[in-house]
């Protein structure tokens, strides 16, 4: 079955071409994306009980009352202990800047204290420079990318204890 | 910033094409008395505009200051809101501090922050651009594009299509895209552009469009480091150029090719670039922080990264880099 990363992957080729559906079925699980409105709305459905079944860790009761639901993706040992984390992410595809010049310190390192509107570090693609902000108030825990590499659109970032 | 009744009169020269403007047109239009028009006209005769009184006939602009005012910018400009708005210091930090302030106090669409001067004037990674007094354009340009994020980078390929073709119409010569977005003439850079997102999560605020373009310095003006990769308009062509000329074709190819883009996407945007551009086809280095690629660049992709073909056949997306042409 698709993961998280290759949907989002899936939901962006989409969004940036003509194709108004898309249907990918696999094991008995079924994805299916639909642009509903002009701008491109997408909607993914998990269409499949069998499916919710077998998601790891996943109530038996509520995969039964709940047979048709949105984007639910099994979650992986390592993301459990992450749930009360925040995850920033990038908005775009770029190369992610910890600094704002190769001279500078960073943004921030692990254990910074951040407010919502906290530069964290910058993305920049075609000399195009965003800014990224926190958006929660909190600490650093992890940064999951290195200075200079390209991240994708929707990759953490890094992980945000909220306070 | 400049008043409602210097900009009206303006107009009614930009529409009068060099033509003369009757003393009792003026008045009119600016609602004042003809004793007023006088004072007005005065005004600009005290800002270097030299102009031409005729009776029966009215006034006539015979010639501009080589000055980037406002007046300098609107008078002639044909945009219906590139432009319009426009912020002129004779001494700045840096346009696109000014820009960004102007845009979080709500600034409109299209509005210009331009300089005569500026002292801290930056490219990327914090690499000082040298805009020095009275020979260059210095300006940023507020934007408030209602596209998806993602889509923003690609609004630095199209300005540096307006660019070329603004440069192109104002004085003859052919400047040439080297990926992204720097504009070289004869194979030596005379713009540079850097652009920033006001953003929040994944909604769009502005985008703020800098540009340095070097017009009317001589060679022995720019820092030794840099004579032998950088040029101006005025080196390049033998004989010095008035900016505001250059600046009004930017502003109108510029005004040209966003509403184009907003309205059909980017496919005839990325058309043109491929069209200008001057690494396509040949071997270029694409240093970026984690290496560097070197291979055939193919052209540009439908986001606007530069598609480069290794000698092993393989394609590499490259997103941010320095561009050295073999």
């Amino acid at each position: 079955m698709l993961n998280f990363k290759e949907i989002k992957e899936i939901i962006k080729l989409i969004d940036d071409s003509s194709i108004d559906e898309f249907t990918y079925e696999s094991e008995g699980a079924k994805v299916q994306l639909k642009k509903t409105a002009a701008r491109a709305n997408q909607h993914v459905v998990y269409n499949n009980a069998s499916e919710i079944q077998a998601l790891p860790k996943q109530p038996a009761a509520e995969s039964l009352e709940q047979p048709k639901k949105e984007v639910h993706l099994p979650k992986e040992e390592s993301e459990q202990k992450t749930e009360n984390l925040h995850k920033i992410t990038s908005p775009m595809v770029g190369t992610f800047y910890a600094a704002p010049n190769p001279d500078a310190d960073p943004y921030v390192t692990i254990g910074s204290k951040v407010k919502e509107n906290t530069v964290v570090c910058i993305v920049e693609a075609m000399k195009l420079f965003n800014e990224i902000e926190a958006e929660v108030k909190g600490e650093i825990v992890d940064i999951l990318v290195e200075n200079g590499q390209l991240v994708e659109y929707g990759q953490p970032l890094f992980l945000v204890k909220p306070e | 910033m400049q008043s409602e009744i210097r900009r009206k009169l303006l107009a009614a020269f930009s529409e009068a094409d060099g033509g003369y403007v009757s003393g009792q047109k003026i008045s009119e239009l600016l609602g004042c008395s003809r004793t007023a028009v006088w004072k007005h006209i005065e005004e600009l005769r005290k800002e270097g505009f030299v102009l031409e009184a005729v009776r029966r006939k009215g006034y006539r602009i015979v010639k501009t200051p080589e000055k980037i005012t406002a007046n300098e910018i609107q008078l002639g400009l044909q945009t219906d809101f590139i432009g319009q708005n426009i912020v002129y210091y004779d001494t700045v930090d840096s346009t696109q501090k000014i820009a960004h302030e102007l845009s979080q106090k709500g600034a409109e669409e299209g509005t210009l922050v331009v300089a005569d001067e500026q002292t801290g004037g930056r490219g990327r990674m914090a690499r000082v651009w040298y805009s020095p007094k009275g020979t260059g354009i210095w300006m940023s340009i507020i934007l408030r594009p209602n596209i998806p994020l993602q889509k923003t980078p690609q609004l630095t390929l199209l300005t540096a299509v307006a660019l070329v073709e603004g440069i192109e119409e104002a004085t003859g010569l052919s400047p040439t895209i080297k990926w992204p977005n720097d504009i070289l003439i004869n194979g030596k850079k005379a713009v540079g552009i850097l652009t920033e997102l006001e953003a929040e999560a994944d909604q769009v605020h502005s985008v703020i469009i800098g540009i340095g373009i070097n017009v009317n310095q001589q060679i022995d003006e720019f820092p030794e480091a840099i004579r032998n990769t950088a040029t101006s308009i005025a080196i390049e062509k033998g004989e010095k150029i008035h900016r505001a000329l250059i600046i009004q074709k930017f502003l109108e190819r510029f005004e040209k090719w966003y509403t184009t883009y907003l309205e059909h996407g980017f496919k005839p945007i990325k058309l043109l670039w491929e069209s200008y551009s001057i690494s396509l086809n040949k071997t270029i280095h694409a240093r970026t922080l984690s290496g560097t690629v070197v291979g055939k660049a193919l052209g540009i992709n439908e986001e606007g990264a530069l598609l480069i073909e290794t000698s092993e056949g393989k394609i590499e997306k490259v997103y941010s880099a320095d561009i050295d042409i073999k």
